[in-house]
C-alpha cells in the first residue's frame, strides 16, 4: 500500500524511516524469526560532542603493540560508548553488540603491530574494525531476516524527494565538514539509502522495505549516490 | 559519472550492502589486492565522519572484564615470525585470531608445516582454516592427508546452543549448492571419507552451520554460519 504510506503526515513517516513504528526483525540467531523493537537507546536524538582532552590513539596503539594491556584499557575507557553506539546501531541487540566489541578490541589488541599510522588515524582503525565485525556479524545471520523482494519490486518508484530527509534528525552535522556538503548535494533518496546503509548496516533490501521504494530504485539511488559522493569528496 | 569495478566493490564493502559472502570474498582478497586494499582505505576515510552521528551507548560495566580475561595471561611476547618460538605460537590463542583476522592463517601454515613436520608422514595436499565469520576466531583446521580423504581437527571449540547441531558442509565454485560432510561435536576430531564426492579443488568452500538438532531437514544449510574458510593447496 505504498500511496497509503505516503499519505503519512511526514514526522510520523519520519520516525517510521528511523525504525520507530516498525518492529525491526531480531538479527541475533539465537532469536531467529521473533520481532522486537528497536532498542530504544538508538535514537537519533543530540550526540553530546567527543570528549575533547587530547587522546593520542595512535600511541595507545604503539603500546599495545609492544604488550601493554593498560593501553588497551584507556583505548576500552575512552571509546567504549562511542564505539558501542556504532555497532548497536547495526545489530540491534545489545548482547550481540557487546560480542562484537568484545571480539574487536581483541583484535585491536592482537593487531595492533600491523596498525599503520601512515595511512589513517587510530580511532578510524579501531571505529573499523568494530563495523567490519558488526556488518560481518548481521550478514552472517542474515536468513534470518525475512524479505518479500518480489513485492518490493512490484512497488511504485515512490516520489524519492517526498520522503523526510534523514539527515534532518541529526544534530552534530557541523562535525562532518566537507562530507556534509556533499551529503547536500545529493537528493534526499540517494541520502538516506547512503545513512541507512552505512550506520544502520541496512541491506537494499531492508532499505527498501524502510522507505517503501523498489529494490531496483533503492539499487540505482545507492550506486549514483556513491559516485556523486566520490567525485565530490576527491 | 560511475565507479570502476574495484571503486564499486570497495564502496559497497564499506557501506555494508553487501552480502556474508561477497564480504568474506573481499576480506579475502584484501591482502593480496592492494587496489582493492586503497580504495576499501580511501572510502573508510572518506565515510568515517559519519560515524559521529551515532549516539554513543554505554556497555555493561561488565564488558571490560570480559575482555581482559580474554587476553593473554602475560603480556604478549612479540609477533608469530620470532625465531625459536614456533610451539608457542602454535599453541597462542592470541596469535591465531592474529593469523585469521589478518587472512593469513593458512599461508603461516602452509610456510611452516612442512619444516616442523607437523603433519608427517603424509603431506597433506590442503588445508583450511576455519573461521567465525566476524574473522577474530578461528575454529577448526580442515587437512587433507589424500584428495579422498579428509580431517577437521579443532582449534578453538565454540560451544553448541541447546537443541541444536553443528553441520560440516563444502562447496566447490562449480557446484550449485554446499554437500553436507555431517555433523560434527565441538572439540572433537574426526575424519571424513569423500568418496562419493569430486576430489578437493582450490579454494573449495568449508563451512560449519548451527543446525536444528540432527541436522539440517532441507540437505541444505538453513542456520548460521560458525565458521567458514576456503581450501589453499599445500
Amino acid at each position: 500500500m505504498p500511496a497509503g504510506r505516503r499519505r503519512v503526515a511526514p514526522a510520523s513517516r519520519l520516525r517510521q524511516t528511523l525504525g520507530y513504528h516498525r518492529r525491526q526483525p531480531c538479527r541475533v540467531p539465537h532469536r531467529r524469526g521473533a520481532w522486537c523493537p528497536i532498542d530504544p537507546l538508538v535514537r537519533p536524538t543530540p550526540v553530546p560532542s567527543n570528549d575533547p582532552t587530547p587522546f593520542d590513539h595512535n600511541a595507545a596503539l604503539a603500546a599495545c603493540a609492544r604488550g601493554d594491556q593498560s593501553a588497551l584499557r584507556r583505548l576500552y575507557e575512552r571509546e567504549n560508548r562511542f564505539l558501542m553506539g556504532v555497532a548497536l546501531r547495526i545489530v540491534r541487540d545489545r548482547a550481540a553488540a557487546e560480542d562484537v566489541l568484545h571480539d574487536a578490541f581483541m583484535a585491536i589488541w592482537n593487531r595492533a603491530n600491523t596498525f599503520d599510522p601512515h595511512r589513517g588515524e587510530g580511532r578510524g582503525w579501531m571505529c573499523s574494525i568494530v563495523r567490519n565485525g558488526a556488518l560481518s556479524a548481521v550478514r552472517a545471520s542474515a536468513r534470518t531476516v525475512s524479505v518479500d523482494e518480489e513485492f518490493l519490486d512490484e512497488l511504485q518508484d515512490a516520489d524519492p524527494q517526498a520522503a523526510p530527509d534523514m539527515l534532518d534528525a541529526f544534530s552534530m552535522r557541523s562535525t562532518l565538514g566537507q562530507l556534509d556538503h556533499c551529503l547536500e548535494r545529493l537528493d534526499v533518496a540517494k541520502r538516506n539509502c547512503v545513512l541507512l546503509a552505512y550506520l544502520d548496516g541496512c541491506t537494499h533490501t531492508e532499505i527498501a522495505e524502510r522507505l517503501s521504494a523498489p529494490l531496483g530504485s533503492v539499487k540505482a539511488w545507492i550506486r549514483r549516490g556513491m559516485a556523486s559522493l566520490k567525485e565530490c569528496l576527491a | 559519472m560511475s565507479l570502476d569495478e574495484t571503486q564499486q566493490l570497495a564502496a559497497d564493502y564499506v557501506l555494508g550492502t553487501l552480502s556474508a559472502g561477497q564480504r568474506i570474498e573481499v576480506e579475502e582478497r584484501l591482502p593480496r589486492d592492494a587496489m582493492l586494499r586503497t580504495a576499501v582505505q580511501q572510502w573508510e576515510a572518506k565515510l568515517q565522519p559519519l560515524t559521529q552521528l551515532v549516539e554513543p551507548v554505554e556497555p555493561s560495566p561488565a564488558l571490560w572484564q570480559r575482555i581482559e580475561n580474554s587476553l593473554p595471561a602475560k603480556p604478549r611476547a612479540v609477533p608469530a615470525t620470532k625465531p625459536g618460538g614456533l610451539s608457542h605460537w602454535w599453541n597462542s590463542v592470541a596469535f591465531w585470531r592474529f593469523a585469521a583476522a589478518t587472512g593469513f592463517a593458512a599461508a603461516s601454515v602452509m610456510a611452516i608445516a612442512p619444516t616442523v613436520g607437523l603433519f608427517a608422514p603424509a603431506r597433506p595436499q590442503f588445508m583450511v582454516v576455519l573461521v567465525a565469520p566476524q574473522g577474530t576466531s578461528p575454529g577448526w583446521v580442515v587437512q587433507t592427508s589424500s584428495a579422498q580423504r579428509l580431517k577437521l581437527i579443532p582449534v578453538a571449540p565454540e560451544p553448541v546452543p541447546a537443541q541444536r547441531s553443528l553441520q560440516f558442509w563444502t562447496k566447490a565454485d562449480s557446484w550449485s549448492a554446499p554437500v553436507s560432510l555431517g555433523l560434527v561435536e565441538p572439540g572433537k576430531p574426526i575424519e571424513i571419507p569423500l568418496d562419493q564426492l569430486p576430489p578437493i579443488q582450490p579454494n573449495q568452500l568449508f563451512e560449519i552451520t548451527v543446525e536444528p538438532y540432527n541436522g539440517s531437514p532441507t540437505g541444505r544449510p538453513t542456520g548460521p554460519i560458525q565458521f567458514i574458510g576456503r581450501s589453499v593447496q599445500l
